[in-house]
């Protein structure tokens, strides 16, 4: 079967999904009005409340959804075969992904541009806010344990990378001041900064550089310091961890904002040169590389033909693992507070919302299967199924990615050792511009909470280097597949619990629900099974893995507890929701008797 | 040759390309440096606020000592006073933040 071919079912799952599905609901349901005043219009100031055009608001929107979960999900998903993970991208984008956007953004519009926290306060309970809050401080410090470990311990470990990563963020530092210091031209700055940035990156590939890099992280066999811990592994961690806390406590302007300007440009040609050499490339997906490995996503068994022998642990079963690990590739609730505490504020017509909620969710369908095919065929076609199961194995999912990404812009004209340095690149930059302002956010709710009763959270810094040192626990003791897990999970219950906020607000105004509640439902039982499951399987491991360190132990099972209390909190809120929801159905019916 | 090529770029086909071109060029602005416009122009309103709390403050309550300067000042502040008003006593939450710019 040719590799374009899932390309070609993604086009034809948006023209159903968006052309048929998605516009009968917003016909139908929503019922956008176009005379009426949205949030933007309405209290215009120009900064929160903005008005911006349909496309401008696409792009913005897109920016902020995509990180990288639709590309680590996906291709950590191949391990239960390449067709039930293509099936959960498309049908979980079809039917619950681009839902929950959508609708987050126009239940934020219809309600004066209030955002999650206001609304489940308002709509569910007084005190679901505050749990709401904690399960978003919690949800994110596993975020960036999962995108910590990605990062420090898989990319930054390949001595090509190292530098081009620290040189891209120096360039977008110089964007910085090009821009708003010595006022330069925008596509002036854009053009001198991106060319700098590929040298930069080309520069790590050279052997003296890559030499020095390795020589820094303990040479080629880097020794172990603590627990299964490298020298490289804790080195480059500690960088990474030093770069999100200049970017949470530096003026936005300084670091965050240009840094992400000129990694953007980085991903966004990575993109476009990786389609069009897939398009001129265009293999078929070898025979050898399972469409189905097996129920458990077993690797050990799977990859046994392709003349692997490594014994690899199983993720756990299909339902619910696979779902929540696919995570923001098909539904994440990451969006939904993005839509609803920004794009909502800025959508002029409600008639946009379409548009800029639930195309933007199609778009990342089409980057979810881009990723998948970077395993499939990008390592499959070239290096086998037994590669991908040994980088898998070994926790380098973002190694398959800068490979298979690598292999594809070969045939765009791109050197391999070129490709895999910028794959490498690309991914720590897109990890890397989530993680400063998801640091951000964490101190300023800890601040929130924290702040009158211990004043130092006051503090930028410290709230900062709090978050940093609860990630770093995380990063350096967790089980890199079981914290994606326990991420994914904790990712896709928040989005349960928004699609539940619609549900309620839907059924408050006397809509028709079910295309939001049935997709809350699922993902609901999905997500905490999958939690659950998880959690075990950590408390399983530990206890069964002989001679494990401490710090190990200790991590994991502080992850292990996350993800109970995260279920936890999940279920105060839904109990509340399913309260709120009863209230309003009793609240209906005596109204249809009066 | 001139006339040529104003009535090619008004065959609907050209109007179409050329719409498709802007779209293209506004996701691209959205993508990039809209977050760059939208972060200076909250930078620019916060101090902006700053400044009339410390003036006008008495409009919203908060007593302030100098009117002759106050009234020195309103006709240029008259048009920002509502939008100066509304932002000041909008009900904030910390899911606000939720866009990134925290």
């Amino acid at each position: 079967m040719n590799a374009l071919l899932p390309l070609l079912v993604t086009i034809i799952a948006i023209a159903v999904g968006y052309g048929w599905y998605a516009r009968t609901v917003n016909r139908r349901v929503i019922q956008p009005d176009s005379k009426k005043a949205t949030p933007a219009t309405l209290y215009m100031d120009g900064v929160d409340f903005t008005p911006a055009n349909r496309h401008v608001l696409f792009g913005y929107q897109f920016k902020s959804i995509a990180a990288l979960g639709p590309i680590i999900g996906p291709i950590v998903a191949v391990q239960w075969g390449w067709l039930p993970a293509l099936l959960w991208v498309v049908f979980g984008t079809l039917l619950l992904g681009w839902v929950q956007d959508y609708s987050s953004i126009m239940l934020s519009v219809r309600e004066d541009g209030q955002t999650f926290g206001a609304l489940s306060f308002r709509l569910i309970s007084p005190r679901a806010r505050t749990i709401l809050v904690l399960f978003i401080y919690f949800y994110l410090l596993l975020l960036m344990a999962a995108f910590g470990k990605i990062v420090g311990f898989d990319l930054m470990t390949n001595p090509a990378v190292p530098l081009g990563v620290l040189l891209v963020i120096g360039i977008g530092l110089l964007a910085g001041q090009m821009t708003y210091k010595w006022k330069l031209d925008i596509l002036l700055t854009t053009l001198i900064t991106v060319a700098l940035a590929f040298v930069g990156i080309w520069a790590g590939t050279l052997s003296g550089v890559k030499s020095f890099v390795q020589m820094l992280g303990g040479g080629a066999q880097s020794p172990l310091i603590f627990g299964n811990v490298t020298w490289a592994q804790f080195l480059w961690s500690l960088v990474v961890l030093i770069i999100c806390y200049l970017g949470a406590v530096l003026p936005i302007w300084r670091w965050a904002q240009p840094i992400n300007y000129v990694a953007f440009w980085i991903v966004f040609l990575g993109i476009i040169a990786g389609t069009l050499g897939l398009l001129i490339w265009h293999p078929s997906i070898p025979d050898s590389f399972p469409a189905f490995t097996n129920w458990d996503g077993n690797l050990t068994s799977a990859a046994a033909g392709a003349g692997v022998t490594k014994t690899f642990t199983s993720l756990g079963p299909l339902w619910p693992i696979l779902f929540v690990t696919i995570a923001c590739g098909a539904i994440s609730g990451w969006h939904s507070l993005v839509s609803s505490s920004g794009t909502a504020r800025q959508l002029e017509n409600e008639s946009d919302g379409l548009f800029v909620g639930a195309g933007a969710m199609f778009l990342e369908m089409f980057l979810a299967v881009l990723s998948i095919l970077t395993a499939v065929v990008g390592i499959g076609a070239v290096q086998g199924f037994g590669k991908y199961a040994e980088l898998i194995g070994a926790g380098k999912a973002g190694g398959v990615f800068a490979l298979g990404l690598a292999e594809m812009m070969n045939h765009a004209g791109i050197p391999v050792a070129f490709g895999v340095s910028y794959g490498a690149v690309f991914l720590t930059l897109m990890a890397l511009t989530i993680m400063y302002l998801v640091v951000r956010f964490m101190r300023v709710a800890s601040a929130e909470f924290l702040g009158d009763t211990i004043p130092f959270f006051r503090n930028a810094s410290f709230g900062s280097i709090v978050a940093l040192v609860l990630s770093a626990f995380l990063i350096y003791t967790g089980f890199w597949a079981r914290i994606w897990v326990l991420f994914g999970g904790a990712n896709q219950l928040m989005a349960s619990m928004a699609l539940l906020l619609v549900s309620v607000w839907l059924m408050a105004k006397g809509k028709s629900y079910l295309w939001a509640f049935i997709p809350a439902i699922f993902m609901f039982v999905t997500t905490v099974a999958a939690l659950l499951w998880t959690a075990f399987a950590v408390f399983r491991q530990v206890a069964n893995t002989p001679n494990l360190a401490v710090n190990i132990m200790v991590g994991n099972i502080a992850a292990g507890v996350i993800a109970i209390l995260l279920v936890l909190a999940a279920l105060i809120l839904v109990w509340d929701g399913i309260k709120a929801l009863r209230r309003l159905k009793t609240g209906a019916l005596a109204e249809a008797k009066a | 040759m001139k006339t040529f090529l104003a009535a090619m770029r008004e065959t609907p086909l050209a109007r179409r390309a050329s719409k498709l071109l802007q779209a293209a060029r506004d996701v691209l602005y959205g993508a990039t440096v809209y977050e760059m416009v939208r972060d200076l122009r909250k930078e620019k309103a916060q101090r902006e606020h700053l400044f009339i709390l410390m003036v006008f403050g008495d409009l919203i309550g908060i007593p302030i000592l100098p009117p002759y300067y106050t009234l020195r000042l309103l006709p240029y502040a008259i048009e920002g006073l509502p939008g100066w008003k509304r932002a000041l006593l909008r009900e904030r939450d910390i899911t606000d933040l939720c866009d990134m710019e925290a």
